[in-house]
């Protein structure tokens, strides 16, 4: 007989309204998180070098070569639907595909080479070196392989030079979340650490934003309609050059927490940017988000402009959510009384779609996330009705026994979950980094009603078999 | 054996290298130690795919969690099955100290939650390189678990010791050697498969029960990764060959190794053959008419049943070879670029070639030196047949370099995995996804390739990539090569008239079928919008210009093109070079600020012909958002008659020539340099040139009913006693307005100390002028990123573009 939730992932499953973990006696008020994934529990996580992937992915000038052997190149490749308004070169897959003799012998000439053949034929201003697993184990000194290489081209790109960053990911050497740290020590270590004079009324930066779908452009919109001006997106849509005008910013909005908040945190103590947190998913984390954004800037400079930028934000989220009320109803009446089971990567974004649901009248049964926080997780827990499943780092089994326990209609996740939902009868949305299409603002809102109405509501669920919950 | 039969002896590695040496296909990579767009995955990819072929066999990954994820991602958009693999998830500490313990949890977890029948124990980069002793650690696992039934597997599997071809190979190798081999005689045959789709497998198991025969397939993916949907979901996958027939191979009296680049260290075969001699024949995969029947003739003597069964075979290799008759004049165009695992390039060249499909190049990122010498016999005598010049075979190829090559040798279909899509794209070549992985499409999972049926199925698409691309653009094609343009006073004729009432239906209409939509637009798009076009409105209509295209193909002695001066106001200058995005989010931006836009505008910084692939994409984008706006191009017009239709269909409505001279001693003096199809010309041959197209062009344009003004740069003491004489030619030719206009000297110019004209002398020339053509006395001269009304320009660059590089 097969089990489905082993022992030691006990503690990070909590049903709502109980201050049990699942299938224990003892109390335990706190779900465990933010922990190295359960050895043959089959984590949906991946690993460090995947954190940090992903995150600096989207600068799109950048030449990401990756120091290893092939796989970690071949899954990465252009994996990521962000969107570019410049350069392409972020989309190519750079590795050194390390061989046996490599390993023996040492990387560190083929790796200098690899980059003096990377700037003699694309003439990239910027570099990420991500050294993966075996890397630190052959014991290749890629730090030195950097700086020999941004020595040897200082007189590149009209006496610029070149910045070659080593972002030192070995997948073993933690877990995604810290993936995500290194990616926002290597930008910090790309735009510096001199704090910039501010003299931008408004300028803000967008973080954890990876314009999937070209959803960095519509926030970017909507922030630039009630003339707030956007300096930065790290990293959607960015470049070396966006990177640098970063650090001039008055405000960092944190959009994706999980992956960004280091790294804005850092901003703030180094370059004494503040930072707060927001999300621009479903209608009222998003007014929520545009109305902090505009009374913290506000806040910032009193002047007599401010007040205006306020009433401006006022107006434009009255409109569009009375907009989109009217919009959402016709999704209502067909989406009413489903429930929706929810994992995804970060805990703001799980949080969001709780709201999201409840905004089409779906309650949310099951909830759980890979890099959530613990105040990510109190949130939650407070949101969602009693009887709810919250969990961190889950696996299929999990996944499975909850969503047919608690008879999820549909599941929203990423590529790895799909065909399990599907398998077991359940519809899906795909709300990952590959989809085609905006999740985030007020058009967002539209876009996941029709997504999740196209699946919950396909004629296909009356054929297929039906699971007993 | 000969390779007529499709089976092949196995070549002396050095040798194969030294006559692919000789025939320079080595070091074909565009770059040395830089590899750019994988076209392979890692050993431990292949071990999963494989071990998914047997029956309640589950995959423990020894190494980092990302290794696991990334190859579940990998596989389910492929194949649209949950794929579970687990992972010991190694730590900093299991790095550093041994990751035993790891290891032995993952076992024990994993056990408990899916309690498959086997586990494979796969390493990874990592693992090897930390030295791992996994079968240690598995047997001290197994003392702790005396009790366990758990087949376990255990593969070396190393992420830099090979791709996931030899993965797959590496899988079966150490299945046999792990379970306990039982040779009683069994009369079954071996087959043993590289990688395949499971509908391929499927034909195979078809294939063996027409035939009679028992066999043992290994592995037998055809459930596993292609599953059902059931009442009641499993955990483990269903399907695929036991571990009790596996065991039975030992006992066969027969092994068919379907895997032609197989190294022989990791032949089950070999392996068979060796320990308990049981006699083996080493196959192709069985595409293409030889190498299929290579492999029903091989089980042919195993078989059981009678010849009526035969009989279907019979009937389905007669229909191929029917089809393959029927399709080889289609054929007979295609220049495929076929890439991936040796063997599936190897027998799918092979197949191509065959049907007159000549494989420009083959390409695998596996290290397969014998692969040309393989091909060479097939590949060159079809070359030679169907005049194809220059073909390549390559091995340890990246897609930069299939790329690189796709181009230089001219092919037209690309045959493989979904990984070319981008390459697709940019080149325009049908993609025919035939290969693992396929992720931007479904049904990965049910790709036919073997077997006759699957062989058809798979060139029908490739044959139907070849016709589409045929049939989609033949019309255009030919109308634009051989269809003699209308006499000139006729077309001038009906401009006039279309110019004069828009609104009017045009008799000649009737005459000008082949007129675009676009036309038809033109005429609800009067002049009097354009603001250099019309006076009246010049102050009212807003113009942009979106600079484009930085390059041009000649060079006139009054201009130097130069960028990044925003003070200076004169044509050929802007500030910025965008991309056709850039100019659309310039142009939407322009939009928002100033409401109604009358006319975009392409002139330059350098020529809009010259940079057409631009200057069209950007066109595309504008209208796809605004059905509306006029579209307007200024160009030197050596590249016009190419491009008059394509301008039409663009809906362009209006463009300027600037046309300094009718006569090439003149022209000389101005331009005297050409860069046409990468000749150069120079001197009188050079304006000789540029104005037989400016010409050509012209006529072209206004048979389109595009609106043509001539721009005449007026340079005192060359071409100011000649300029009547260009307007006279302009007004021949069909052209609406004449636009004549003092050269502004451009210090680094040639005619930087020329002497400007004067108002009076250039009011005077305009009257002279104004007998044969109307003239616009109101040009700003403007710069190639101007945006507003005439003369009165807005800062349109967003933020976005204040970021951009301007220039390398």
């Amino acid at each position: 007989m097969v089990q489905s939730i082993l022992k030691e992932r006990e503690s990070s499953i909590i049903e709502a309204g109980s201050e049990h973990a699942v299938g224990c006696a003892v109390k335990n008020k706190d779900l465990v998180c933010n922990q190295g994934s359960a050895a043959g529990a089959v984590s949906q996580k991946a690993c460090v070098f995947c954190g940090a992937r992903v995150v600096l992915n989207p600068i799109t000038d950048a030449f990401h070569i990756i120091h290893g052997p092939i796989g970690c190149s071949s899954y990465t490749w252009d994996i990521r639907g962000s969107l570019s308004s410049g350069s392409e070169l972020y989309r190519h897959s750079f590795s050194t595909d390390m061989q046996e003799t490599d390993i023996i012998f040492g990387g560190e000439k083929k790796l200098a080479q690899a980059i003096d053949e990377a700037v003699a034929t694309y003439s990239p201003k910027l570099i990420f070196v991500y050294a993966t697993c075996i890397v630190g184990v052959i014991g290749d000194d890629v730090e030195a392989v950097c700086r020999q290489a941004e020595q040897r081209h200082v007189a590149r790109n009209g006496g610029m030079g070149l910045r070659v960053i080593p972002v030192m990911a070995p997948g073993f050497s933690g877990h995604k979340a810290i993936g995500y740290k290194l990616a926002g020590d290597a930008i910090m270590r790309f735009i510096g650490t001199k704090p910039y004079p501010r003299n931008k009324a408004h300028g803000i930066n967008i973080l954890g934003d990876f314009n999937l779908a070209g959803e960095t452009w519509i926030v970017r919109s909507y922030l630039e309609n009630l003339r707030i001006e956007v300096l930065g997106s790290l990293t959607g849509d960015s470049s070396s050059e966006s990177l640098l005008c970063a650090r001039e910013a008055r405000l960092n909005v944190v959009q994706c927490a999980g992956s960004s908040i280091n790294l804005a945190e850092k901003m703030q103590d180094i370059l004494g940017i503040p930072y707060i947190r927001v999300s621009f998913y479903g209608i009222e984390d998003t007014v929520d988000s545009i109305m902090r954004i505009a009374q913290t800037l506000a806040a910032q400079t009193p002047g007599a402009d401010m007040r205006g930028l306020v009433s401006r934000a006022e107006q434009f989220c009255l409109r569009e959510s009375k907009r989109l009320n009217d919009a959402l109803e016709p999704y209502r009446t067909r989406l009413v009384g489903n429930r929706a089971a929810i994992y995804v990567g970060g805990g703001f974004k799980a949080i969001s779609l709780i709201r999201q649901f409840r905004e089409l009248d779906m309650d949310t049964v099951m909830v759980g996330t890979q890099t959530g926080r613990p105040e990510d997780y109190e949130v939650i827990r407070a949101l969602v009705s009693p009887g709810c499943i919250v969990l961190d780092d889950a696996n299929p089994a999990e996944l499975e026994k909850f969503m047919v326990e608690k008879g999820a209609d549909i599941l929203v996740g990423g590529v790895k979950e799909r065909p399990l939902a599907y398998k077991l009868g359940v519809a899906f949305c795909d709300h990952n980094h590959e989809r085609k299409y905006p999740l985030a603002g007020f058009v967002g809102v539209e876009n996941f009603a029709q997504e999740i109405n196209r699946s919950v509501n396909s004629p296909v669920w009356r054929y297929a078999n039906k699971r007993q919950s | 054996m000969n390779n007529t039969t499709g089976t092949t002896e196995i070549i002396g590695a050095t040798e194969a290298a030294e006559a692919a040496e000789a025939a320079g296909t080595t070091g074909a990579k565009a770059l040395i130690s830089l590899d750019v767009n994988p076209c392979k995955m890692c050993m431990p990819m292949g071990v999963v795919t494989a071990a998914y072929g047997i029956e309640g066999n589950m995959v423990v990954l020894h190494g980092s969690q990302g290794c696991a994820t990334y190859i579940r991602r990998h596989m389910a958009t492929h194949y649209n099955e949950p794929i579970d693999i687990a992972s010991s998830a190694l730590t900093e500490q299991g790095t550093v100290y041994g990751g035993a313990k790891n290891l032995e949890r993952a076992l024990d977890n994993f056990i408990r939650l899916y309690n498959p029948f086997a586990i494979t124990v796969a390493t990874t980069c990592l693992a090897e390189t930390i030295g791992e002793d996994v079968n240690g650690i598995l047997d001290s696992w197994r003392e702790a678990h005396p009790q366990t039934t758990v087949q376990m597997i255990p593969v070396i599997s190393p992420g830099y010791g090979g791709t996931q071809f030899e993965g797959h190979f590496a899988f079966l190798a150490a299945l046999l050697k792990n379970v306990e081999m039982n040779s009683a005689p069994t009369g079954r045959v071996n087959i043993v498969c590289g990688p395949m789709s499971p509908a391929d497998v499927r034909w195979l198991k078809q294939l063996v029960c027409q035939l009679g025969i028992d066999a043992i397939i290994v592995p037998d993916c055809s459930q596993a990764l292609d599953g059902q949907h059931t009442e009641v979901y499993s955990r483990v996958h269903e399907g695929g060959t036991r571990i009790a027939d596996v065991l039975q191979m030992a006992g066969s009296k027969h092994t068919i190794e379907i895997a032609k680049y197989l190294p022989e260290k990791l032949s089950p075969g070999a392996l068979l053959k060796r320990e308990y001699n049981v006699p083996y024949t080493r196959l192709n995969l069985p595409v293409g008419l030889r190498d299929i029947d290579a492999l029903v003739n091989a089980l042919k003597p195993f078989a059981t049943l009678a010849n009526v069964e035969h009989a279907e075979l019979k009937l389905e290799r007669g229909r191929y070879l029917d089809a393959m008759i029927d399709s080889h004049k289609y054929n007979a165009l295609g220049r495929a670029v076929v890439f991936g695992e040796p063997d599936f390039v190897y027998s799918v060249a092979r197949m191509c070639a065959e049907q007159g499909i000549m494989p420009v190049l083959v390409a695998t990122a596996s290290k397969c030196p014998a692969l040309y010498a393989d091909l060479e016999a097939e590949l060159a005598p079809l070359a030679e047949s169907m005049l194809v010049e220059k073909w390549r075979v390559i091995d340890e190829a990246d897609f930069a370099t299939i790329e690189e090559l796709s181009v230089s040798l001219g092919a037209n279909v690309l045959i493989g995995s979904s990984d070319a899509r981008r390459i697709a794209k940019a080149l325009d070549i049908p993609l025919v996804r035939a290969a693992f992985p396929i992720h931007d499409h479904m049904g990965g999972q049910r790709v036919r390739t073997i077997g006759y049926e699957g062989s058809q199925a798979l060139i029908d698409r490739i044959t139907n990539a070849l016709i589409d691309q045929c049939e989609g653009s033949f019309r255009e094609k030919l109308k634009a090569k051989y269809l003699v343009q209308p006499d000139t006073a006729f077309a001038v004729e009906t401009t006039s008239r279309c110019l004069s009432n828009p609104d009017a239906s045009l008799p000649v209409r009737t005459a000008r079928q082949y007129l675009s939509d676009s036309v038809k637009r033109l005429c609800k798009h009067p002049t009097h919008e354009h603001p250099c076009f019309s006076k009246r409105c010049a102050t009212k209509s807003t113009r942009i210009h979106l600079p484009v295209a930085p390059k041009c193909n000649i060079t006139c002695n009054y201009c130097l093109r130069k960028y990044d001066c925003p003070n200076e106001s004169r044509p050929g200058v802007s500030s910025v070079v965008l991309s056709p995005p850039q100019a659309l989010k310039r142009y939407l931006d322009f939009k928002q600020q100033t409401g109604k836009v009358a006319i975009v505008g392409i002139a330059g910084p350098g020529d809009a012909l010259a940079n057409f692939d631009n200057t069209k994409e950007t066109l595309r984008l504008i209208r796809e958002v605004d059905k509306d706006v006029g579209f307007c191009l200024s160009t030197n017009g050596l590249l016009l008659a190419r491009y008059a239709h394509t301008l039409a269909e663009l809906e362009v409505s209006h463009v300027t020539v600037t046309m300094n001279a009718i006569d090439p001693a003149i022209g000389a003096r101005i331009c005297p340099w050409v860069s046409l199809d990468n000749l150069v010309y120079t001197g009188e041959a050079a304006a000789a040139v540029l104005l037989a197209n400016q010409i050509e062009g012209i006529k072209a344009l206004v048979s389109l009913g595009i609106i043509v003004k001539v721009n005449t740069v007026y340079i005192k003491g060359v071409n100011d006693a000649h300029v009547e004489s260009v307007a006279q030619m302009a007004h021949r030719l069909g052209a609406s307005v004449q636009n004549l206009m003092r050269m502004v000297s451009v210090k680094g110019s040639v005619f930087e100390n020329y002497p400007q004209v004067d108002k009076p002398t250039l009011l005077e020339a305009r009257v002279a002028c104004s007998k044969h053509l109307s003239q616009m006395r109101h040009c700003r001269q403007c710069r190639a990123d101007a945006a507003g009304l005439l003369g009165k320009d807005l800062l349109v660059r967003s933020l976005a573009e204040r970021r951009t590089v301007v220039f390398q």
